[in-house]
């Protein structure tokens, strides 16, 4: 039996499209390969999504802006649905993906203090750009 | 034992001249065997400015870490590479 944290109320799928910018046809296809499990069905056989649904969506979209395969992010979803139970082997994936994401951090944290000193430069700067000038003199 | 000061720069900033201009008036009174220093224009060295963690010009460093994200008076520069040397000589 599926509990759900939306107390009966359910998301039809064009909902979902909106909230989550995902296609319905994808949604369909996380269905198939069992990103999303036991997605409920109206008494017409309407798919309706819940809360739950919704976090596990949302779960695969940032992994996906990790650029995790579907099938690593299937994995971490065992991860997520049980912790403590899981296998040794999903447990050290989980480490990898999190020293990656930190390591993805400290690229992002490098570049976004490159980025400010560039545009600071160009801000106190009362000659113009020294950035721009110095690359259109290359 | 000299410590190492860097004045981070650019072409163009107006206040990086005047750090430079405080700078070597500062250093005159020091001799080289205690301080040694290097201006570092940020375009050319921008890795090794933003590792520095420089964000804005001018800024000094002293043996690789940024003591100043902003032009100090004189007073507190003085004051300052007092400290270091003292530190480096302990």
């Amino acid at each position: 039996m599926r509990h759900s944290s939306t107390a009966g109320k359910g998301y039809r799928i064009g909902e979902v499209e909106k909230m989550t910018g995902l296609s319905a046809d994808t949604l369909r296809y996380y269905e198939k390969i069992k990103l999303l499990v036991n997605v409920s069905r109206s008494a017409a056989g309407i798919r309706m999504y819940d809360d739950r649904d919704i976090s596990r969506l949302r779960f695969i979209q940032r992994s996906k802006a990790m650029n995790f395969s579907l099938q690593e992010i299937a994995r971490l979803l065992e991860m997520r649905d049980d912790p403590q139970h899981v296998r040794n082997e999903i447990r050290e994936l989980t480490w990898q993906k999190l020293a990656q994401i930190e390591t993805h951090i400290q690229t992002m944290q490098s570049l976004r203090n490159e980025l400010t000193l560039l545009v600071n430069l160009c801000r106190s700067s009362e000659e113009g750009c020294p950035i721009i000038r110095q690359l259109n003199e290359e | 034992m000299s410590i190492l000061l860097e004045l981070f720069s650019a072409p163009g900033c107006r206040q990086c001249a005047r750090a430079l201009e405080s700078l070597e008036a500062i250093l005159a009174d020091w001799p080289d065997t205690d301080i040694v220093w290097r201006q570092v224009n940020i375009l050319e060295e921008l890795d090794y400015t933003v590792a520095c963690g420089v964000l804005a010009t001018p800024a000094i460093a002293i043996d690789g870490k940024l003591v100043f994200t902003a032009l100090p008076s004189a007073q507190k520069l003085r004051q300052t590479l007092q400290q270091h040397l003292r530190a480096s000589q302990d």
